[in-house]
């Protein structure tokens, strides 16, 4: 090999990746504003980004996995603790992490950013990113119920309704909490969406019902639970 | 030294070398925060996102400095004349660590642009801005005027031209955060596996033919080469962040594909490193700079090609992205890429920059293999952390602090190595500041 050729292969090796890099950043502008809900992307969600700024959160958080990783990230944060969740541990951290080995400080940051945080987090959460992070991914069934399913050999809505602790309340067979109705024939009386819709949400179906909404089972959990529920 | 002008790199390696010790002395402050409760009252005021921010442009800083002297030492010897302006390459030192101090400041009073790596306030990005046109004009026309092209100026001008370019892309204020990561990634990734390649590559190969010897021709064909696969797989390679921040789904092909393929021209570097010292032509005086030669395109391959290959498939970046095994493979490939070759710059140089022809290196010696062995471990403590960070909180879902207790025993370690390499670097530093003449055996 000479050192013409050499030369060449700096060249082109060069501009090729060049080229295909450039193509898809085009694209890839085209395609992001579907992919990252721009119709959502108020001024209080570009405020929310300039605070999140202003207070150097990244460089203790990550978001969408970047930034630096001594606190948790904050991709899906709304979905994992709840809008009051975010405004409590931001407003008095001393409080919320007392009993953590890991402390968060104080920045004393205004009501009004905070809002606009939790605004921007919400918008952030719902950026369509692959699924990540697998943590928060509503795709899946917990490990534990997924050992169930594996090595007990039950139905994954089995594993939920055992595991999320739906039995605290409810009765199978005279198994069970008898706080809320006996759910062995609910199959018969409510279709699978209707239970969905229920579980999801009680007091949409039925304003007087006690039963919590059960936000924090994944999208998976809640369909195979409903499957399970629905074959009674 | 040749030329008189190169004495310019001298201050700007001796700026950059405690500044070098102050980045690992808030490494370890990191480190502790980690492992040990830092009170609520400390962490109110010096919170860890702050000691983060120096952290990580104290590294910015003085490796930029190491490239410019480097530069500067450079472009007289290859363009055969003076530098065109010592009073301007002067003023532009002065003013970058103005600059570098007045940001460091700021960050203690929550004066932050808030985007990690690129926290240098927008004001002081311009000053930054000035202080790099004043450096590519100080050193073009130095080429220009000589007219004396070769492979290895075309080479660290281009490369600093892009490394300028690319720097504008970290300034604006974006709106989308998916966007705001898709350009903060042109700064941080095309710098380190595209612009600092080809400025490292130049600086090394031209140590590497003035230490062993080798025609230029040859040299210069392989840093053709290795260039040319550096740019070919690491421009398109940038698709290995965009896995996960919102941009199309397609990224995981061009990503995965492109970056499996990054390790080939560190490897080719390895090689052609081995080869050239092999068939020396010039006897090995000052060892420790050959040694430096050498122990930077190993720990090149492994820091940055092997721990970056670990990780770079979607399929398993889906669980270590974000986790300390990104903290494991930074670390290892800074050190190795970058801080080993800046060291070697400045082994190779500032003798000569003093008239030492054969230098005392017992405690340079020393100084390298601590900060050799520390690092490796430090690398390794890291990655076993993040192997139990990805599975315990991403596989298991188990929550980040439950996964950050079983991580305590391993980030305390890292604290405790890195106590060891802070004495590697102190020892180092040391070292190159009082260089003396090596004692003549009787």
């Amino acid at each position: 090999m000479t050192k013409k050729i050499a030369f060449w292969i700096f060249l082109l090796g060069t501009i090729a990746s060049a080229v295909v890099f450039l193509a898809a950043t085009w694209d890839t502008h085209k395609q992001v504003a579907t992919l990252s809900n721009v119709d959502k992307l108020s001024d209080r969600v570009v405020a929310g980004k300039r605070a999140f700024e202003k207070y150097n959160c990244n460089d203790c958080h990550t978001i969408l996995g970047f930034g630096a990783y001594y606190g948790p990230d904050l991709t899906r944060v709304v979905q994992r603790i709840g809008e009051d969740g975010v405004r409590f541990r931001i407003k008095d951290p001393e409080k919320a992490f007392a009993k953590s080995f890991r402390k968060m400080p104080d920045l004393r940051v205004a009501d009004t950013e905070i809002a606009d945080m939790v605004a921007f987090f919400k918008w952030v959460g719902e950026v369509n990113n692959n699924d990540w992070p697998p943590q928060d991914s509503k795709k899946r069934l917990s490990r534990g119920e997924q050992a169930m399913v594996a090595t007990v050999g039950v139905s994954p809505g089995a594993a939920v309704f055992q595991a999320k602790g739906c039995m605290n309340c409810h009765a199978l067979r005279g198994t069970g909490g008898t706080f809320a109705p006996a759910l062995d024939t609910v199959g018969r009386r409510k279709t699978l969406k209707e239970i969905e819709q229920y579980v999801r949400d009680p007091k949409s179906v039925n304003p007087k019902a006690q039963m919590p909404p059960q936000k924090e089972l994944s999208d998976r959990e809640l369909e195979e639970v409903a499957k399970f529920l629905s074959s009674l | 030294m040749e030329y008189r002008s190169q004495k310019i790199a001298y201050w700007y390696f001796a700026a950059a070398l405690p500044l070098f010790a102050l980045q690992i002395l808030l490494g370890l402050y990191l480190a502790y925060s980690y492992t040990f409760t830092v009170p609520q009252s400390i962490v109110n005021v010096f919170p860890f996102a702050t000691a983060r921010a120096m952290h990580t442009n104290l590294l910015v800083l003085w490796m930029l400095l190491g490239f410019m002297g480097g530069t500067y030492y450079i472009v007289p010897e290859e363009t055969k004349s003076e530098i065109y302006s010592e009073k301007l390459a002067y003023f532009q030192l002065i003013a970058l660590l103005a600059t570098g101090v007045a940001a460091l400041v700021g960050f203690l009073f929550g004066w932050t642009q808030g985007r990690p790596l690129l926290e240098i306030p927008r004001p002081l990005d311009l000053v930054v801005v000035v202080g790099a046109l004043i450096f590519l004009f100080n050193v073009a026309i130095t080429m220009i005027k000589a007219n004396r092209w070769t492979a290895i100026q075309g080479t660290l001008l281009g490369g600093l031209v892009f490394l300028a370019l690319l720097y504008l892309f970290g300034i604006p204020f974006y709106k989308n955060e998916v966007i705001d990561w898709y350009y903060w990634w042109w700064v941080i990734h095309l710098w380190v596996e595209g612009a600092w390649e080809l400025v490292s590559a130049a600086i090394f190969a031209f140590v590497l033919m003035k230490l062993t010897g080798v025609e230029r021709q040859v040299v210069e064909k392989w840093l053709y080469v290795e260039i040319g696969l550096f740019l070919f797989t690491g421009i398109a390679g940038t698709g290995h962040h965009y896995y996960w921040i919102g941009a199309p789904r397609y990224w995981l092909w061009i990503g995965g594909i492109f970056s499996a393929l990054e390790p080939l021209p560190i490897l080719l570097m390895l090689i052609d490193t081995m080869m050239h010292v092999k068939e020396r032509k010039t006897p090995i005086v000052n060892r420790l700079t050959w040694t430096y030669a050498v122990g930077c395109a190993i720990y090149h391959m492994i820091g940055a090609g092997v721990w970056g290959f670990l990780h770079t498939l979607p399929q398993i970046n889906y669980y270590t992205h974000g986790s300390q095994v990104t903290v494991s493979h930074g670390h290892l490939a800074f050190f190795g890429a970058y801080a080993l070759l800046n060291l070697m710059t400045f082994y190779y140089a500032m003798p000569r920059i003093k008239g030492i022809e054969v230098y005392d290196d017992t405690r340079g010696k020393y100084g390298f293999w601590i900060m050799c062995v520390a690092m490796m471990l430090m690398g390794l403590f890291f990655g076993v952390a993040g192997v139990i960070q990805s599975y315990v909180e991403r596989v298991l879902g188990m929550g980040f602090m439950t996964a950050q207790s079983y991580m305590r025993l391993w980030m305390g370690s890292v604290f405790f190595v890195g106590l060891t390499f802070l004495a590697g670097v102190l020892l180092t530093v040391t070292d190159l500041l009082t260089l003396r003449p090596a004692k003549v055996r009787a």
